[in-house]
This record gives structure tokens, sequence and C-alpha cells, in this order.
């Protein structure tokens, strides 16, 4: 893309790029760091990712700030204005990733390895997996500019509500096995469900990554890939 | 007043619209030189159509087109069609007069005729009506409340028109083009000699007119083509590089020159 007559206009767009990929690179640290705790029961790791969120919260405001003023100064147009008006919409998404994240990590501390189940734990590991190449795939395509992976990563959301689906029924099984698992079942439970969230948020991302991108939208609905989510149950 | 921009994004496309002017391969001449290159554009009715484009594009040159103003300038031709309602305006059997009564023009500059306001929006009436006075005050009451003016004038209806400020003045000139009926307005950067607040009345008046005229407005201030118009045209070199509602040309436009014009990387 060639570069603005005003010099300046092209270092405010790249900050706030920059601030999007600090954010995503934070996010996916976030989530790697608040699942990996959860499966070792590391207290400190869940900590830092606590504390992490405050980072998060500070440079979402930055970007705020940025953009806003941004626009106040320059009004940008056609995919300047996609591009800030877009970069406020996946901060947002980003910060609420963070408070998801954080939201394991507090968990932390109850879950109490030594009661949970290790099949049970095997199963929240693989399900983060997904998670954590999603979180990081949505922003490492953004920023080298494909819109085809991001519509394709945002179909591939599917998968993470499929494993949730099977997380949810297993979670249940144990419960029922054996009343003693409730109280650490009931916590990861939670941290599924933050999980599933999670992706949600970075379907959002990719959805707004590719309006900025390439002007258009995507479909309002995504094609269903896996009848096993329509049966669900309520969560 | 209606919202800057228009949310209903999915109306019809404004090919579908009945067109007020339809111009057909046309090309223009400044001596050998050609400003204007093949310009096939269709302007919907009782709409407002913005032409933006770098200095020297034609933006300008495709306006004096369209009420033949081009004529009072030696060596200036034209060629193609221009459709006013179905007949080619271009003819040389268009009569000048009648054609300028029905598409009025309003320039950068104020240019209030040294006599009385009240004279300023007579006169033009006197050259092709045959009015009473009682009628003529009407006229130029009803003028002047459609330029927004009237509340700000009617107790100094004799004073000079060149009294008033140039925001005051510009929409002298709107009113003095509206008195005369007309079907269509050019207005040519009209608003790029004034200060914010008369600027505002201007896009807010033009806002109003499009309920009853086709205009078609030539502008600078991209914002301002954002603000007022419902279809964009972006000309460049003597080019139409791209037409499309206004939505579309400021939020994601098909061409790249335009997205680079518009975004501020040329021109």
């Amino acid at each position: 893309m060639a570069e603005h007559t005003v010099a300046s206009f092209d270092e405010d767009l790249r900050q706030i790029s920059r601030l999007i990929t600090d954010m995503g690179d934070l996010a996916g640290s976030m989530v790697g760091g608040s699942t990996r705790a959860l499966l070792e029961s590391d207290n400190a790791l869940a900590q830092r990712v606590v504390s992490d969120d405050a980072i998060m919260d500070a440079r979402q405001r930055e970007l705020d700030d940025r953009a806003i003023t941004l626009i106040a100064k320059r009004q940008p147009m056609a995919d300047d204005l996609r591009h800030v008006v877009g970069s406020i919409r996946m901060a947002g998404d980003l910060e609420r990733i963070g408070d998801l994240a954080k939201n394991i990590a507090k968990r932390v501390g109850s879950v109490g390895v030594s009661t949970a189940p290790r099949d049970l734990t095997h199963s929240i590991d693989s399900m983060a997996q997904l998670v954590l190449i999603q979180v990081q795939g949505v922003i490492q395509e953004y920023t080298v500019g494909d819109a085809a992976a991001l519509a394709k990563l945002r179909n591939d959301d599917e998968r993470i509500d499929v494993k949730y689906t099977s997380v949810f029924r297993e979670l249940l099984t144990y419960m029922m096995e054996d009343p003693r698992n409730i109280t650490a079942c009931t916590h990861l439970l939670f941290c599924a469900k933050n999980l599933e969230r999670i992706g949600d948020h970075v379907t959002n991302i990719a959805e707004n990554a590719y309006y900025v991108l390439t002007g258009t939208q995507l479909p309002a609905n995504r094609p269903k890939q896996d009848e096993t989510a329509m049966s669900a149950p309520a969560a | 007043m209606k919202p800057m921009l228009s949310t209903d994004l999915n109306v019809a496309d404004t090919t579908v619209e009945k067109a007020k002017i339809e111009i057909k391969n046309l090309n223009f001449y400044y001596g050998q030189s050609k400003a204007l290159k093949d310009i096939n554009l269709s302007l919907p009715e009782r709409s407002v159509t913005a032409f933006i484009g770098p200095s020297g594009c034609g933006k300008s040159t495709l306006l004096r087109v369209l009420n033949r103003i081009y004529e009072l300038y030696p060596k200036q031709s034209a060629e193609g069609q221009v459709l006013l309602d179905g007949k080619n305006i271009l003819d040389r059997s268009q009569d000048l007069n009648l054609l300028r009564t029905k598409i009025g023009m309003v320039f950068q500059k104020p240019t209030p005729f040294p006599m009385s306001i009240y004279e300023n929006i007579a006169f033009g009436v006197r050259l092709y009506e045959k009015i009473s006075k009682a009628e003529m005050d009407s006229r130029v009451e009803s003028a002047l409340k459609r330029a927004a003016l009237w509340n700000e004038v009617k107790d100094k209806l004799n004073a000079s028109g060149q009294s008033l400020s140039g925001g005051q003045q510009q929409r002298l000139c709107i009113a003095r083009t509206v008195a005369v009926k007309p079907e269509v307005i050019l207005l040519d950067e009209p608003a790029s000699a004034l200060d914010p607040l008369s600027t505002a009345k201007i896009e807010e008046l033009i806002d109003e007119l499009q309920a009853d005229y086709t205009i078609v407005i030539v502008t600078h201030n991209m914002q301002q083509a954002a603000r007022v118009s419902r279809q964009t045209a972006f000309m460049y070199l003597g080019e139409l590089v791209e037409f499309d509602r206004t939505e579309k040309i400021f939020t994601s436009p098909r061409e790249k020159r335009t997205q680079d014009y518009i975004t501020g990387r040329f021109g």
C-alpha cells in the first residue's frame, strides 16, 4: 500500500497496528499460561496471568485513545477508516479474551489437580490447544493480510464448539461416577466454558479483520460443519 | 436533518432510479487539449451527486458542460450527448437561456449583483417572467426562505446584497438560483470560501433542496462530499474512474485510484 502524503498519518496507523499485534501476542500468552497453570496447578503462573490482564486493559485504553484522536485529526476514509474502526472492535474482543484467561487463572487454586481425574485434564488440554491455535492464528493472518485464511479460521471455531460439547459430557460423567469430583469438575466446567467463549471472540476478530481487509462482510451465519454441535446440552 | 451518511445501505443501485441527466460518450476540449475523455454517467433525479478528484481532473469542466457555460469562452468544445429528461442539451437547437433557467449554477466565490437583496432575486426572475409586484414579493420571500436566509434579511431587503457576510451572500446566490424555478442546481465549490458555520448552513440547505431539485456539487472537501451526496463520481485526468453510492465510495471503493485519492495517498 502506498504511503500517505502526510507521513505522520502512516505512523499513527502503524502505532494502532502495533498495539493490535501486542494485544494479540499478550492474549495468546495469557490463554496458554492460564491453561498450563490450570493443568499443572502452577499458582505462580496463574498469578502472572492475572497481573497481565492489567497490561491488556491498559493497551486497550491506549488503542482507544489513539484511534479516537486519529479519527478527530485525520478523518480517515475507506481502508484507513475500516482499519481504525476495525482495530477498536478487535481490541475490545482481545480485552475480553484477556478477561476470560484471567478467570481461568483465578480458578487454579480452587480446582486442586490431585482431585481432578487425569483423563479429564487431557480433554481440557486438547481443547485449550485448539483455542490457542485460533488466538495466535487470527492475529497472524490479519498481520499478513490473508482474508481467505481468516474466513477459514472463523469456520474452524466449530471444532472448539464440538470439543466443548464432548468435555461437557465427560464432566457430567465424572461427577455422576463420584460425587467427590463435583467441586473440581464444576470449576473445570467454567474453565471449559471460558475457553469456548474465547473461541467466539476469536471468531469476532476474524470477521472484523476480514472486513478491514476486504471491505465486505462475511455471511451472517457461518456454515455448520458438524451436526453434533446442534445437540449440545444447554450450558 | 437527515443522517450525514445514509444508513440504508441496501438501497437500490443508483442506476435503477430515474435519471434526470444522462451523459453519454462525452469528450471535451480546451483547444487541442482533451479535458474529458468518454464520460458516461447517469445523474438520478432529486438527489445530490458529488464530483470529486484532484485539481485538473475535469470535475469543474464536467459541471460547466451541464449548462453549457463553457460556451462563453472561445476554443472550448464538447462532443457526445448530455440528455436532460431525454433531450440532448448539446444540440445546436437548444435555447441557451431556457437551458439556464432549468439548470442553475452557484460558484465558489459568492457573486451577488451590486444591487439590493430584493433586486438580486427579482432581477433574474424578470428576465424570464412578467409578474405583478405582489407576485414578485411573494417569489422573493419564498426564494429567501428556501435558501434559509429570510429570517436574517427580511427587515433589510433594500440593503445591498454585497453588505451581507460571505455565507449570507452565498445563500443569496442560491436563493437567486432557486427563484427562477430551475430543475437542476450546479454547485461549484459552494462552501470552500466559507467559515465552518456558514458551511454547515449551506450543507443543511443542500439537504433540504434535494427534495425538489437534482443537485450536482463539485467539492475538494471529501468529508463534505460524504456528508451531502447520495452518489459520488471520482474523476482523474479527465476520466471517470468510479461512480457509486457515496457510502460505498468512502468505505470500500472498488478502484485503487479512488482509494488512494480519498485516503490521501496522492493528489
